[in-house]
């Protein structure tokens, strides 16, 4: 309980209108007003969720997103304006889980911030053998760390819970909308593009070649699968 | 029609060279054409080296340049009169004749023409030698020259003037490219100015309206309650993002009207010192923590419109807040009983020269500028069209960290005129 939140805007009133409903949400709040800043904060403080402005001074939010997905699993939401369809997915490219457009309601924002605490939580607990193994391929549910020939891989929260998705159900193809689902949640089920960006990050951190994918396979209308070897 | 001489002919030649042989002096006006045609920058200059270059192995009296225009019309470009026919003005409709005909044609042609008194006046005995000018995509004019009184032309001359021509159609086509690209290039930067506003724009009218919703759905949440010091600080930060808009808004309006000439100002004639007494008056209180220094001088009388000059007036302080935060701002005014002069500057980290003659452009913003700073690149524009409006002048001064001056010119009203003693309130 008590998560702590930090607030990265170089927008004073966009901090105080977050800073004000998380709190009333029982969230500690953090802040930072540049990219440089949210960087030391997650490396000081450890915050168990970010919500990063992409458009900023010192450090822009790609630059931060990139630098904290180096050493950090935080679960980062990026927060992009209206018809900037391009840096939503360049943000969720660079390791961040969900993202938030501006303008948006209090309801929005505390909506995303609960499915992205609740998605990175469910993730630690899921375990039902100690060791998963599958090609070069290895994830130590215990620990919640994964090992491609052996180098251990960062994945952000989100990354981690769809593989396991796959992993958990080897051989079966999942639909779209249910790992959207099961993996983002309910509210989730239309945004494809969340697990086209998701799906192609995971590869190029698990495959040898992303286009000949051997653990995550695109089942044409279908869904993925992570086939039996 | 009789001639005195053939039109062309093979016999008559300065000296005994075989014709189609060009001698040494023709080839070295040869190269020293072609080296001009590839050096040049300016077409009029060119064409001026060509005519000092042919002279000596070509002799004419006028050249006329037709170039066509819209509806394949030949209108005359360039025209040089010289020598003998120099006491005559230069007639252009001397070659337009041969000019259209060989534009027509598309062969060269030599013609005769003979005025009335021919016999006495040899001005009025002209041998007039027409060229087209042509481009790989199509006619581009005609070449004109004229002799008068005669010789006839050589064959050899033909030739020359024939590579001539063709080294003028080089020119003009390398001209219409030079012309092609510099409008490319100004239609490109504006619409990247463009492009830019529209991200900009796009920006600063997202930000103010991303804090009315998130502050008006902060209060309409009913899951919580709000302490009364929280609700009027919400509702405070509404309620100035609303008039951020509404600047915003305003501003583009203006914008547009200025650029269609469609902005009305009332005039009226007006002391200026106690405009900007005023007008530092009020910018002191709504522009709290400024440090503003005004030294009045004696009574200026201008004619302007109150409100957009104190928009103007505004517009520069609240510049000189933004982009010199902390700096002392010193308004200071002077005249020479023709013009006034209202300055308005600051002491902060100044703007980098290059910045400084596009700083007035619709659009234009520095780059580099903290993009913490909201800013559309329409407020120096808007200011210099009201200025102008006025029948004034606005200028910059500005050095790297040392400040900047804005200068604001106005025409002085002269002292006999009255102004109006009851003018309404200025606000």
């Amino acid at each position: 309980m008590n998560e702590r939140i930090l607030i990265v805007d170089d927008e004073p009133r966009y901090v105080r209108l977050m800073e004000a409903n998380l709190i009333t949400e029982g969230y500690q709040v953090l802040k930072a007003y540049d990219g440089q800043q949210a960087v030391n904060a997650v490396v000081d403080q450890k915050p168990d969720l970010v919500l990063l402005d992409l458009m900023m001074p010192v450090l822009d939010g790609f630059g931060a997103c990139e630098r904290i997905r180096g050493f950090s699993d935080v679960p980062i939401i990026i927060i992009t304006a209206k018809g900037e369809e391009q840096s939503r997915v360049r943000g969720l490219d660079l390791g961040a889980d969900d993202y938030i457009v501006k303008p948006f309601s209090a309801t929005e924002l505390l909506a995303r911030v609960r499915a992205v605490l609740r998605r990175s939580k469910k993730a630690v607990i899921t375990s039902k053998e100690a060791i998963f193994r599958h090609g070069s391929l290895t994830i130590d549910f215990a620990r919640a760390e994964v090992f491609v020939d052996g180098k251990m891989v960062y994945l952000s929260a989100t990354e981690y819970r769809l593989l396991l998705q796959l992993a958990h159900n080897l051989g079966k193809v999942l639909p779209s909308e249910q790992l959207l689902v099961d993996v983002w949640g309910p509210e989730y089920s239309e945004d494809k593009e969340i697990l086209w960006v998701s799906i192609s990050r995971l590869r190029q951190k698990l495959e040898v070649d992303a286009k000949d994918p051997r653990h995550i396979v695109t089942r044409s209308g279908l869904g993925y699968v992570m086939p039996v070897l | 029609m009789s001639s005195l001489y053939p039109l062309i002919d093979p016999t008559i030649s300065d000296d005994a060279a075989t014709p189609g042989t060009l001698r040494p002096r023709e080839l070295e006006a040869v190269y020293a054409i072609s080296s001009a045609v590839a050096q040049s920058v300016d077409i009029d200059n060119a064409l001026d080296e060509i005519i000092n270059l042919a002279r000596p192995v070509f002799i004419f009296d006028n050249m006329v340049l037709y170039l066509k225009k819209e509806g394949d019309f030949l209108e005359p470009m360039y025209a040089r009169v010289i020598g003998r026919g120099r006491t005559a003005e230069a007639e252009l409709a001397w070659g337009g004749v041969i000019a259209n005909d060989v534009f027509g044609t598309g062969d060269t042609q030599v013609q005769l023409e003979k005025l009335e008194d021919w016999e006495n006046n040899r001005l009025s005995y002209r041998l007039l030698l027409g060229l087209p000018l042509r481009s790989a995509t199509g006619k581009m004019g005609a070449l004109v020259f004229g002799r008068f009184g005669g010789p006839a032309y050589s064959p050899d001359q033909v030739n020359l003037a024939g590579f001539i021509a063709a080294h003028i159609s080089q020119l003009l086509v390398r001209q219409q490219l030079v012309e092609r690209i510099a409008n490319l290039e100004a239609e490109r930067r504006l619409q990247q100015l463009q492009d830019n506003f529209i991200a900009t724009i796009s920006h600063e009218l997202c930000t103010p309206l991303g804090f009315i919703k998130g502050y008006a759905t902060t209060l309409l949440r009913e899951d919580t309650s709000w302490e009364e010091g929280d609700r009027k600080e919400f509702l405070t930060i509404i309620d100035e993002e609303t008039d951020r808009l509404r600047d915003l808004i305003d501003n583009m309006l203006d914008s547009s009207r200025l650029q269609a000439g469609t902005l009305k100002m009332r005039f009226q004639h007006l002391p200026l010192n106690e405009l900007l007494t005023e007008a530092c008056a009020r910018a002191s209180s709504r522009f709290r923590d400024v440090n503003l220094h005004f030294s009045p001088s004696e009574k200026v009388i201008v004619q302007c419109d109150p409100l957009r000059f104190v928009q103007v007036f505004d517009n520069l302080v609240s510049n000189a807040i933004k982009y010199a935060p902390g700096s002392p701002i010193f308004i200071s005014m002077k005249s020479d009983g023709q013009e006034s002069q209202t300055t308005i500057r600051d002491e902060g980290p100044g703007i980098p020269e290059e910045h400084l003659d596009h700083l007035f452009e619709r659009f234009y913003r520095v780059p580099d500028s903290n993009s913490n700073i909201h800013g559309t690149g329409l407020g120096l524009y808007i200011c210099r069209e009201i200025i102008a409006a006025h029948g004034g002048k606005m200028t910059v001064e500005s050095r790297v960290n040392e400040g900047t001056s804005f200068h604001i010119f106005l025409p002085v009203v002269p002292q006999e005129d009255k102004y109006d003693e009851h003018r309404g309130d200025l606000s």
